[in-house]
């Protein structure tokens, strides 16, 4: 998929759409959509793009989220200032991630990915004189942009549409570049690739570092929005599994595929938890059902995913 | 002066030496051929040389510098170049994408590397098929896309392993004729061959192996009616006047 104005229209209608719409529900969803996709499409930069498939990327997510909380909150540091911590940690945790990929294929590396997550859930949720522990930390709201306290959704949608087009762009140098074709190479057959001269065993790193780093970006801001860092949920294999079905259901290795996946993912999430909210809330847990048909709908009549799908039709 | 010289190489897999002791050099230009049975050691010697196998003992020089002990992509940029006996085509991408994948370690233009993957893909006789993906493609396709996204990495010696095993009679021909031509334009090849029509035809030098030795190195005639040779491998019906 190499044509870009299907993806520009998209974020041009996004970043429209404040302009016209006030309800702070529309642009809450559209933020968590955009939100989700960009976290999704840098799952796809190690996952799509570099075939390491990981269910454990809610670590370097979480990373983002605690770093750019615990900024605020133990320091009174800038939380803008967390999100360069957190995607420092992140890439640190990424290159770790990396080499085990050199080590780990396949389902091994899946298994070792979910086990480092874990790994840090636990660590969050018991080291309490640091991160609090399993209360989670509150994310102290100061008005300001240095401060990240921003009432007003229109800013948050524009806020999280720059980092949105910022990691489509990674992903557009990938389908370009030559980095991105020796990549493609190291995907389809890694001794293959060696033996063209391609430096696969770096490239898988530096793909999954970048990865790591543009997904904690995501949780830092995640967590300046919503105002609370909980372990459970920013580690759980919950979000991980969110950010690969985005990026499957909208197209593996496609830039724009992640962001209609969560255009798909996200609103049916969004709208099940405003049809079972309150009294039915034990519902919500049937979105998870409904990942499970989607994903095997998908995989049975549409396995290129959305942007592969719509791509064969509007093919003559 | 060789351009590459294997020295003494030997690769121990627990208690199977595949490769025992094996020394030759290949001169610039030359076609050199690897014959031997099955579990001969062909295959690893490739290993060896192309940096996917270190090794236990001996070492692999190119222009005298040594390449045992580095990464196979490095050696790839230093001028060796393979083919595989199992063919990997890059199914997913382009087979224009699958050469300009080896025009990329020589260069940082994508749109330079296409051209050259273009030109490559004239040269081996598949231009047609430069926008299917590489999965739609035949074996014998698949051997010529091989070739041409090894040539793309520029290399100064080629090893081909294997390259008319597994394409019927009638595409062996054109693949032999492809390797007479690169060879003639200069290249200096290593080819493992079972076909020993194919091999005594295009090769200028054969290298016989058995059990992980040499067994005999000389010209084609010479290693055709070698005893041990003949013993080994071709038995004794191959003893043609």
């Amino acid at each position: 998929m190499k044509a870009i104005a299907p993806a520009l229209v998209f974020f041009a209608l996004a970043g429209l759409v404040p302009l016209v719409v006030r309800d702070p529900f529309l642009l809450d969803s559209l933020i968590l959509i955009l939100l989700w996709g960009a976290a999704g499409a840098a799952w796809n930069i190690a996952g799509g793009y570099a075939g390491q498939v990981s269910l454990g990327h809610s670590m370097f997510f979480g990373l983002g989220a605690y770093a750019a909380a615990l900024a605020g909150t133990r320091w009174g540091l800038s939380p803008w200032i967390g999100v360069l911590v957190g995607a420092a940690a992140a890439t640190a945790t990424g290159f770790i991630i990396g080499y085990l990929s050199n080590r780990l294929r396949g389902p091994y590396f899946v298994l070792a990915t979910i086990a480092f997550s874990q790994v840090l859930l636990i660590g969050a949720s018991r080291w309490r004189g640091f991160t609090a522990g399993s209360e989670g930390i509150p994310v102290p709201f100061r008005a300001g942009f240095w401060t990240l306290g921003i009432a007003d959704k229109r800013i948050w949608v524009w806020i999280i549409l720059a980092l949105a087009v910022l990691v489509w762009l990674v992903e557009l140098y990938l389908e370009r570049s030559r980095r991105g074709y020796q990549l493609a190479a190291v995907r389809e057959d890694e001794d293959a690739a060696l033996s063209l001269g391609v430096p696969a065993r770096q490239l898988k790193v530096a793909a999954i570092a970048v990865s790591a780093a543009l997904t904690a970006v995501c949780g830092a801001l995640w967590a300046q929005y919503v105002g609370f860092v909980d372990p459970v949920y920013v580690f759980s294999v919950d979000i991980s599994i969110r950010f690969a079905l985005a990026a499957i259901l909208g197209g593996l290795g496609t830039a724009l595929g992640p962001f209609l996946g969560s255009v798909l993912v996200t609103t049916v999430e969004t709208y099940l938890r405003a049809q079972f909210g309150g009294i039915g809330a034990g519902f919500v847990g049937i979105y998870l059902i409904l990942y499970g048909v989607a994903l095997i709908v998908m995989v049975r009549f549409a396995p290129q995913g959305i942007v592969g799908w719509v791509g064969a039709r509007l093919r003559p | 002066m060789s351009l590459l010289s294997v020295a003494g190489v030997t690769k121990r897999f627990g208690g199977i030496t595949a490769n025992r002791g094996i020394s030759f050099d290949v001169a610039p230009g030359e076609l050199v051929g690897i014959i031997g049975p099955n579990g001969a050691g062909k295959s690893t010697l490739f290993e060896c040389i192309s940096g996917f196998y270190h090794p236990d003992e001996g070492e692999v020089r190119l222009d005298g510098r040594r390449l045992t002990g580095l990464s196979p992509d490095n050696v790839c940029r230093r001028g060796i170049a393979r083919t595989f006996q199992k063919l990997r085509p890059f199914s997913g991408l382009t087979v224009l994408d699958n050469v300009a994948v080896g025009a990329l370690t020589r260069t940082k233009d994508v749109r330079h590397a296409r051209e050259q993957a273009r030109e490559l893909l004239a040269r081996v006789g598949l231009s047609e098929k430069a926008d299917a993906y590489a999965r739609t493609l035949s074996t014998g396709q698949r051997k010529r896309l091989e070739l041409a996204r090894a040539l793309a990495t520029q290399p100064r010696v080629l090893l081909l392993d294997e390259v008319t095993a597994g394409v019927d009679q009638r595409t062996i021909p054109g693949l032999v004729q492809l390797v007479r031509d690169l060879h003639a334009g200069g290249l200096t090849l290593l080819v493992i061959e079972h076909n020993m029509r194919v091999i005594t035809a295009v090769a200028q030098r054969i290298v016989a192996l058995y059990l992980g030795e040499v067994i005999a190195d000389g010209t084609p005639d010479v290693v055709a009616r070698d005893r041990k040779v003949i013993e080994a491998y071709l038995g004794q019906a191959y003893h043609q006047p």
